[in-house]
């Protein structure tokens, strides 16, 4: 055992061990309950409850529709973000602000919200259906929902970025022969990229747990529109805690696999931006 | 190249921050716009770049209009004051960038990129750090890498807005005489925007005074320096004592002093001003001159500056002389001595900026 290096701010094992315990107390310990209650389950239990075809399904609608909604939201919020630092014009703070709204919003309302609109007698629903593009009911309207309670963490990580990101920048691109297009491809995307790709893992986090606002417009069918926490919550109304937790425990695995792995390709492309 | 700007006018709102600007710029030369905050050097300079649109007048460049050229197109090489460095590339990327935008048919080889930017970093010393990121870089190195980074397109003017301005006093220094070198070496036209008038005078052939938007004078360094057209280059370029009395004949009346000032000869009376270097009044103790009481004495290496005051009308004054004559003259603090202007010009009340 070698001499322990004397760290200069103070506090370090009192303010590590706070941040331990208040982990266990409100993530870990719940968790484990979890994978404790799924131990009553019979290794083979196990493998039949997660790999029933209608498991599988809600596991693949769950994953893709988070996926597809939080790669628009990276695409749209990067847009939205753009324009909120980039352009004064009226009434900015005031969209600002709405950013923020799927936020405050109970996201049952969001979910009644979007199925009145979308349906078939609805506003956007009749002009989309008389096109043949059914929303209500369909993937299509789960990902609108994910969508909607998505937006505000691609925006609001990447907004503080851009404002930092001086327009000197971009001015030594132009001076040095590079187009808009070249610029905003070589200089102000990698600029961003990491903040995106933050609020993409926040996006996707978060749309893979939503429930509320999905099951109205999702129509909940099994084997199309059922997500994985509709699935929970049938098997927990039919008193199956057990199968319930076991697929809770699969999706949590997967999940925090991902973000992991955003986390990681995040640390690696930072490195050497945060070093002084 | 050389560049001709003709009556640039720049508003900014209500603001008008360059009035009818005019201004040549020799081909080869470094020229320094030198100004207080606020004073329009910084725009035009961006004016000349194309990254701001003038309001009014022309930019020529070898005679040829630019005004419509997109900054682009301009072939001009821009260094800011806080580098704008990509800071997700690394050095050698940095510096390579403004090839590998070329469009293709222009864009050279790999191999070319490789050794043009080789070259670029052993022109700015930092030969073994291509492959170092912008933040792992002291404040010199990133600077010297943004402008190897505008060398690297073969420039036909380089534009330098306060490029050492966010230096500390030793490494601003040090670059500057970099910089006048590399200039003499590469004889590329060069406009530098500074605030010091220290690095305007050392590093220019030309310095371009201005202030509120206007030039106030435009000379060598040795001619701004000595002989400034008007009270705000005098006060801009040093230290300055203002002796107030009444011209008449050509001859300026103050406490006792007479000063010539044969360009205002042939005159009605009336007040004006002297300018007086500290370091162009002589001290004596023979009763020749201004009376003047000595109320300070500061000895700052080889030099004594003295603080005096004129005893008639408590205007307080400055003067500054090397050691050796401190000692011949032998004053101390709340001694009379009297002083006499060795070199002087003489302003109309109510000519200043």
């Amino acid at each position: 055992m070698g001499a322990r290096p004397k760290r200069i701010l103070p506090g370090f094992g009192l303010s590590l061990g706070f941040t331990l315990l208040y982990l266990s107390l409100l993530v870990l310990i719940p968790l484990s309950g979890l994978v404790l209650k799924t131990m009553t389950l019979s290794w083979d239990q196990f493998l039949d409850t997660v790999t029933a075809p209608r498991v599988l399904a809600a596991y693949r609608l769950s994953f893709l529709a988070a996926a597809a909604a939080a790669t628009i939201n990276a695409v749209f919020g990067l847009l939205v973000a753009w324009v909120l630092v980039r352009y004064p014009f009226p009434g900015r703070a005031l969209v600002d602000g709405l950013v923020d709204l799927p936020f405050a919003l109970p996201t049952a309302v969001g979910g009644l919200a979007l199925t009145a609109v979308y349906a078939g007698n609805g506003w956007m629903g009749r002009f989309l259906e008389a096109h043949g593009l059914k929303v209500v009911f369909t993937p299509l309207g789960i990902i609108a929902a994910l969508t909607f309670i998505g937006l505000p963490f691609v925006v609001r990580t990447v907004q503080p970025v851009l404002q930092e990101l001086s327009s000197e920048v971009e001015e030594a691109a132009a001076t040095l022969g590079a187009t808009r297009w070249q610029t905003l491809i070589r200089i102000t995307l990698p600029g961003v990229a990491p903040a995106v790709l933050t609020g993409f893992a926040l996006a996707f986090a978060r749309a893979l747990g939503e429930y509320g606002s999905v099951i109205f417009i999702a129509g909940n069918m099994p084997m199309q529109t059922e997500i994985t926490p509709l699935l929970i919550m049938s098997k927990l109304e039919q008193f199956d805690y057990a199968g319930a937790t076991a697929i809770a425990v699969v999706m949590l695995a997967a999940s925090f696999l991902l973000l992991l792995t955003i986390n990681l390709i995040q640390w690696r492309s930072q490195r050497h931006q945060t070093t002084p | 190249m050389s560049i001709q700007v003709q009556n640039v006018v720049k508003r900014f709102g209500s603001f008008s921050a360059l009035h009818d600007v005019s201004l040549e710029i020799p081909e080869g030369k470094l020229v320094a716009l030198l100004g207080p905050s606020g004073s329009g050097k910084t725009t035009l300079l961006r004016v000349i770049a194309g990254l701001e649109a003038h309001d009014g007048g022309t930019v020529l460049f070898d005679g040829r209009n630019a005004a419509y050229r997109h900054p682009r197109d301009r072939r001009v090489g821009f260094v800011f004051q806080h580098y704008a460095l990509f800071q997700h590339s690394t050095v050698f990327e940095n510096i390579a960038f403004g090839l590998r935008v070329r469009p293709r048919a222009q864009r050279p080889s790999e191999n070319e990129i490789q050794r043009r930017v080789q070259e670029m970093l052993d022109l700015v010393q930092l030969g073994g750090l291509a492959d170092r990121y912008p933040t792992q870089l002291s404040g010199g190195q990133r600077q010297r890498v943004a402008l190897a980074r505008a060398l690297a397109i073969e420039p036909r003017i380089l534009l330098l807005d306060e490029p050492f301005g966010a230096l500390d006093a030793k490494v601003r220094e040090e670059l500057r005489r970099w910089l006048r070198r590399l200039h003499e070496q590469m004889e590329i036209t060069t406009v530098l925007v500074t605030h010091d008038q220290e690095e305007a005078l050392e590093v220019a052939d030309q310095v371009v005074i201005m202030n509120r938007g206007r030039i106030e004078q435009v000379g060598t360094p040795e001619e701004v320096y000595d002989s400034p057209v008007n009270p705000f280059v005098y006060n801009f370029l040093g230290a300055v004592n203002i002796f107030r009395g009444r011209l008449a004949d050509g001859k300026l009346q103050v406490g006792g002093l007479e000063l010539d000032a044969p360009e205002h000869s042939g005159r009605a009376e009336e007040p004006a001003f002297g300018c007086v270097r500290p370091h162009d009044l002589v001290v004596s103790r023979d009763g020749h001159g201004m009376p003047v009481l000595v109320k300070n004495i500061h000895v700052i290496g080889p030099w004594v500056r003295l603080e005096l005051r004129r005893p008639d009308t408590g205007e307080p004054l400055e003067a500054e002389l090397p050691k050796e004559s401190y000692r011949d003259l032998g004053v101390s603090v709340d001694e009379m001595v009297f002083v006499t202007p060795r070199k002087f010009r003489v302003f109309l009340e109510g000519q200043t900026g």
